[in-house]
């Protein structure tokens, strides 16, 4: 079976030649596949966020190769690098970085925005994932005024509006109580039931041995364990 | 286009969320605007008035010097001038000045016929005898007059004369019927003492307009005291002394345009923190550098081209509705002399443009060339903040 990821022997370094140089991956290679749910583990600093970044093409390595549905994308320029994010990948962040001060929908609607889709067609998804969220009451609310569980339902809500084939989450727990993250977990399981591919980052042990996982990939000092 | 009123939609929402910093330029921006306006519509409106007087006036006066001194021109100089070929009529005029001390006005005083085909009378007659005059309505309006009141003038054996309006009349331009008398020609040679063989200057008309200064050459050969001044030398002359008049005022303005632009620059450079989060968040959501500087031209045309038609129509405001008060002193120059008149409203839609382009494009440049070190930022680094 084809791999929807492939990423092969990746290395990434920051602040090449500087006397601060960092080897955040050494030489990873990773095949993940579609509807599986994976979560990278490891301890702080072993390169986690790095390879969602790689993964979500959000930066290009140093060195290696990645492939979405075998097409590589490590060279693409950058406008259509930005598409293939766009189209591909949604993002639920740490911090969730949402706007502050717009609304729930024009932060969920974000994605969208720079996209030819008609006015229409956005406000119809924006309703239906509001819905599907538990949103539609908080729509017009600015997001400074949520709790942090609405904010990072915003956020997840926001991560599925360009419907996404692979939905990104780096430590989606770290700032929730238990009850938040386990109807956390749910919401993601009914994204995989869907067929959406997970790739999640977490040091967490409530996720790392969630039943929801079907693959865990250990790292370590910026290579695979 | 749908992609770019989605982007021009959420600039707008980006430029409500940030009204503080966004008000403050607005507010300078349209008071640098309104002032480059108002100087150019000034300029542009005092010019047209010019060409008005000149359109209806004659194609060539003749003047005569003694000793480089304007003086009165004996009539019988108009007999070798007829005598040209070319030469379609000359006509001696009578006219001088006359200070009103108590009004504080400078007014043109004039005798009857003169180029009476730019002369439209409003009310009543022209006047035919001594004692009678007709007036424009800008006197009229200064004084408070109408036709059948009466005027008193001071004569220049020092007499007082008094003056019943026959009529009021009006031009295609203020500036002419603004500050003038017209008096029976006698009557005005009485009030100056002014000797009947002598005319003030004599008005040539000819039939080819491009034979003007040809024919200047040969009236001073025929007349070497004389000095004859072309239409278009006189409107020459009315455009030097306005362009430099709002040459400078302009380079004056010029100063607070480029600190402005300093302004501007600065508040732009200076992207704060919470910018530069949001440009992160957009990009790494799927906008790219091109989505990212699009929205910030969007910004910068808005608030542009919002405080450049604020401006323009404050600079309008400020023209023609309250007679330039700010700055008619330093163009018009001879205006505390002459009666309060209205501009006819002139804009030169070139200058306007190049005023746009002055003013809009620098800032633009400022709201986008600054982003663009934001716009190619790495998403990765909204992932680790």
């Amino acid at each position: 079976m084809t791999p929807l990821i492939q990423i092969d022997q990746v290395s990434q370094t920051f602040n090449r030649h500087q006397p601060d140089e960092v080897q955040a991956l050494r030489d990873v290679s990773l095949d993940l596949q579609t509807g599986e749910t994976t979560v990278l583990t490891g301890p702080s600093g072993s390169g986690k966020t790095s390879l969602l970044s790689l993964i979500g093409c959000m930066a290009r390595p140093t060195s290696g190769r990645v492939h979405l549905e075998q097409r590589e994308v490590t060279r693409l320029p950058e406008r259509f690098l930005a598409e293939v994010r766009r189209e591909n990948f949604g993002f639920v962040f740490q911090q969730f970085n949402l706007l502050r001060d717009l609304t729930v929908t024009d932060n969920i609607l974000l994605p969208l925005t720079p996209t030819s889709l008609p006015a229409r067609e956005m406000r119809n998804r924006a309703e239906e994932v509001l819905e599907r969220f538990d949103l539609t009451r908080r729509a017009t609310l600015k997001v400074r005024q949520l709790s942090g569980g609405e904010q990072q339902r915003v956020a997840i809500a926001r991560a599925l509006i360009n419907r996404p084939r692979v939905l990104i989450a780096d430590e989606p727990t770290a700032h929730l109580d238990h009850a938040l993250a386990e109807g956390l977990m749910e919401l993601l399981s009914s994204l995989k039931t869907d067929g959406t591919t997970l790739i999640l980052a977490s040091h967490d042990p409530f996720v790392i041995d969630h039943p929801l996982i079907d693959r865990r990939v250990q790292l370590h000092d910026g290579a695979l364990a | 286009m749908t992609r770019q009123w989605k982007l021009l939609d959420y600039a707008l929402a980006s430029l409500l969320r940030r009204k503080g910093k966004n008000l403050s330029i607005l507010v300078i921006y349209t008071l640098t605007v309104a002032t480059l306006a108002s100087v150019l519509f000034l300029t542009q409106s005092l010019r047209q008035e010019a060409t008005k007087v000149l359109s209806g006036g004659p194609d060539l006066v003749v003047q005569r010097l003694m000793a480089g001194r304007h003086e009165l021109v004996p009539l019988n100089y108009a007999d070798p001038i007829r005598k040209l070929p070319g030469v379609k009529s000359v006509q001696p005029r009578v006219w001088g000045y006359y200070y009103d001390s108590l009004k504080k006005v400078n007014l043109t005083l004039m005798g009857l016929p003169a180029e009476p085909e730019i002369l439209v009378l409003l009310e009543g007659e022209r006047p035919s005898k001594g004692q009678e005059i007709a007036v424009g309505r800008g006197i009229a309006d200064t004084y408070g007059f109408g036709v059948g009141d009466s005027l008193l003038l001071i004569d220049a054996a020092g007499e007082k004369q008094l003056y019943r309006i026959t009529g009021l009349f009006e031009t295609g331009s203020d500036l002419l019927t603004n500050d003038l008398i017209l008096f029976p020609e006698a009557e005005l040679r009485r009030f100056f003492a002014m000797p009947t063989n002598r005319a003030t200057d004599l008005a040539v008309s000819v039939y080819n307009p491009r034979e003007v200064a040809t024919l200047a050459q040969k009236v001073r050969y025929h007349l070497p005291d004389s000095r004859p001044i072309g239409k278009t030398e006189i409107l020459h002359t009315y455009d030097t002394v306005f362009h430099w008049r709002s040459g400078m005022l302009l380079t004056v303005s010029l100063a607070a345009l480029i600190a402005f632009c300093i302004l501007a620059w600065d508040k732009a450079t200076g992207i704060s923190a919470d910018e530069r989060r949001e440009i992160g968040i957009l990009k790494a959501v799927g906008w790219d550098t091109t989505d990212v500087l699009a929205l910030k031209f969007w910004e910068g045309l808005a608030v542009s081209l919002v405080a450049f038609l604020l401006g323009t129509i404050l600079a309008w405001t400020h023209t023609y509705v309250f007679g330039a008060g700010l700055l008619a002193p330093v163009i018009q120059g001879w205006s505390v002399l002459f009666p309060d008149f209205d501009l006819t409203p002139s804009v030169d839609l070139y200058q306007l443009f190049i005023l746009g382009m002055l003013t809009v494009t620098p800032y633009i440049a400022c709201t986008v060339i600054p982003s663009w070190k934001a716009a190619i930022t790495d998403p990765d680094s909204v992932m680790r903040s």
